[in-house]
């Protein structure tokens, strides 16, 4: 395999550097504090807790790491006949 | 496990049956085991440079082994055996106890005749106890990385021996695949022991107090059906017809 | 009844990662429920080579833990929807890895798929240990060279000791898959023959899996070599190799240059 082989305009290497770029920046920015998302699906569940029942089980959460942005889905299954806890407070 | 227990206790609560109780007795048990016999030759200086060239081609020989120092062809050099001690300490050679030379010094490794402390060698008549010889047959392959030690009687291996793979036999080795690996037969002072093996190409061959290793031993036979075995003191191989 | 399988090899770097994702692509690719896990606690890179590293949130260790459900730690492939990745860890070490933990994990995922291919890290450590210790099946990868050779023996002996099926007394299903094979090399000599491995290993062969361009580029776009080209003659060895897996006999020709003009084209850059 040659030095060429990565310097051709549309072959497959651009797509590794690329990947590559943007999975590195995101390891990079998460060094210290690894647990991140359990933190954040803790919080978020603790504030969501407040107001209805949920399952810790019942949630997905999904991410999506992209270029300058990243999204968090945090996906909670709230059963139909959860009730409110603040009407029977 | 439970079940062992159970005999045990019952021993304990049956009297009937229990032996009369004797007193606790200091064990004392006698060990036989292999041991390298390093003889060397005066003068020391010239015999050390040969044994540094033995340790450039197989640094690992001595490592780990107990190794007994015969002094007898020492000459008038045997007094100064404190210092040749240091000298073998120092390429990691530990000697376990000293033949051939009478000098007493404090600090020394025991004396010893015929392999026995000097000092108990008139008294003591040992009655060996030889376990019985048993013959081991390993029906796979020996893997590289894997040792299989086998003091008393024959290992027979159905498969490979593999490079990085070791044997060590008391009797006979005998391997129906390929020998790549390391073998040691006649480990318990059995010359008469010999090495069978399909396919020749091994990393270093022992009988008795003999290694060879693989450079030692030439190309001629490699792939070959061959056998192995000493003949006055020296090892032969030879094809198997 | 679900299989675990385990690619190994004790040496770095002779295609472990690539075969994982190339055997579990094939193996979903045939209709088979399957999961792929990471291993190499630290050293993740199964994620790349299956193009999910941007939608990692847990990983192997944080269900072990249990700071996670397995059901929120596996990934679903965007291609193949009975394909699902279980990452390793990038930022903890081996040691984060429990006997009990990967145990019940195993035992979870023996219940939702119907193979478990798991991604051995390097080495004969207590990572590589614990990769192997539930596998029903061994892959061994082997680069036709003599220290990827004897490090593979190694793994066998392993594999008949260490494992949970060995302490049992039972037998562990072994298969050498021998990668990087250099057809052009092969023809001109200067690489240990298919059959010197096989005779030194002895363990069925599985598959030859000839060096290629088509290999790189797959792990450059992030898509196993059996999704992303499935023609091309890496893939139909992989593809072969779980056919054969799944019991099926199939014929194996050793890769030569000289065999045919088609051969030619898809190994010609490797050489």
């Amino acid at each position: 395999m040659s030095v060429l082989t990565f310097l051709r305009p549309r072959g497959s290497a651009s797509a590794a550097r690329e990947r590559l770029q943007l999975i590195i920046a995101h390891e990079r920015s998460e060094t210290g504090r690894p647990d991140l998302v359990i933190t954040l699906r803790e919080e978020i569940l603790a504030v969501i807790a407040k107001h209805v029942k949920v399952d810790a089980d019942k949630v997905q959460i999904k991410l999506e790491r992209g270029q300058g942005v990243s999204t968090l889905g945090v996906d909670i299954e709230i059963p139909v006949d959860a009730a409110p806890l603040r009407a029977s407070a | 496990m439970p079940a062992l227990n159970g005999r045990v206790g019952k021993e304990k609560f049956t009297p009937v049956t229990s032996p009369a109780p004797t007193l606790p007795v200091f064990a004392c048990r006698g060990r036989v085991f292999r041991a390298l016999a390093l003889a060397p030759q005066a003068p020391v200086s010239d015999w050390l440079a040969l044994l540094d060239e033995a340790l450039k081609r197989s640094p690992t020989l001595f490592a780990g082994k107990g190794v007994i120092l015969d002094a007898a062809n020492l000459g008038s050099e045997a007094a100064d055996i404190e210092s040749l001690i240091a000298e073998l300490s120092g390429r990691r050679i530990q000697i376990l106890g000293i033949e051939g030379a009478s000098c007493e010094a404090a600090g020394l490794p025991p004396f010893l005749v015929n392999g026995r402390p000097a000092a108990d060698s008139v008294e003591v008549v040992i009655e060996e106890e030889k376990p019985p010889m048993t013959s081991l047959t390993i029906e796979g392959s020996v893997r590289s990385g894997q040792t299989i030690v086998h003091h008393e009687g024959d290992v027979t291996v159905m498969g490979s021996v593999s490079s990085g793979a070791e044997i060590l036999a008391g009797g006979s080795v005998h391997v129906y695949g390929a020998l790549r690996g390391r073998v040691i037969a006649g480990a318990a002072k059995n010359p008469r022991a010999r090495i069978y093996c399909r396919k020749f190409e091994p990393e270093l061959l022992g009988i008795d107090r003999l290694v060879r290793t693989a450079e030692d031993m030439g190309n001629h036979l490699r792939g070959q059906a061959a056998q192995i075995w000493l003949d006055g003191g020296a090892i032969k191989i030879a094809a198997l017809i | 009844m679900a299989k675990v399988l385990c690619v190994t090899s004790g040496k770095g770097g002779v295609g472990k990662t690539t075969t994982t994702a190339a055997l579990g692509a094939a193996l979903a690719q045939a209709g088979e429920k399957v999961c792929v896990v990471d291993f190499d606690v630290g050293l993740r890179n199964l994620d790349l080579i299956m193009g999910a590293e941007r939608r990692v949130v847990y990983d192997l260790i944080n269900v072990t833990n249990g700071d996670a459900k397995l059901n929120q730690a596996l990934i679903r492939d965007k291609r193949l929807e009975n394909l699902a990745l279980l990452p390793a860890s990038q930022t903890r070490d081996k040691d984060a890895l429990t006997d009990a933990g990967v145990e019940r994990v195993i035992g979870e995922l023996r219940e939702k798929f119907d193979w478990i291919v798991c991604d051995s890290p390097a080495g004969i450590e207590r990572g590589a240990q614990l990769a192997m210790r539930h596998a029903d099946v061994a892959v061994v990868v082997t680069n036709p060279e003599v220290s990827s050779v004897r490090d593979s023996d190694r793994i066998i002996g392993l594999l008949d000791s260490k494992t949970v099926r060995a302490e049992k007394g039972e037998t562990i299903e072994k298969h050498l898959v021998l990668t990087r094979f250099d057809p052009a090399r092969a023809d001109r000599g200067d690489m240990l023959k298919v059959d010197d491995v096989l005779e030194i290993l002895s363990i069925p062969l599985l598959a030859i899996i000839p060096e290629s361009l088509e290999v790189l580029r797959a792990s450059n776009v992030g898509c196993p070599v059996t999704l992303n080209n499935p023609l091309c003659a890496p893939s139909r060895a992989y593809i072969d190799a779980v056919r054969r897996l799944k019991g099926e006999t199939v014929a194996m020709a050793i890769p030569s240059d000289r065999k045919s003009l088609i051969n030619k084209l898809f190994t010609r850059r490797a050489a």
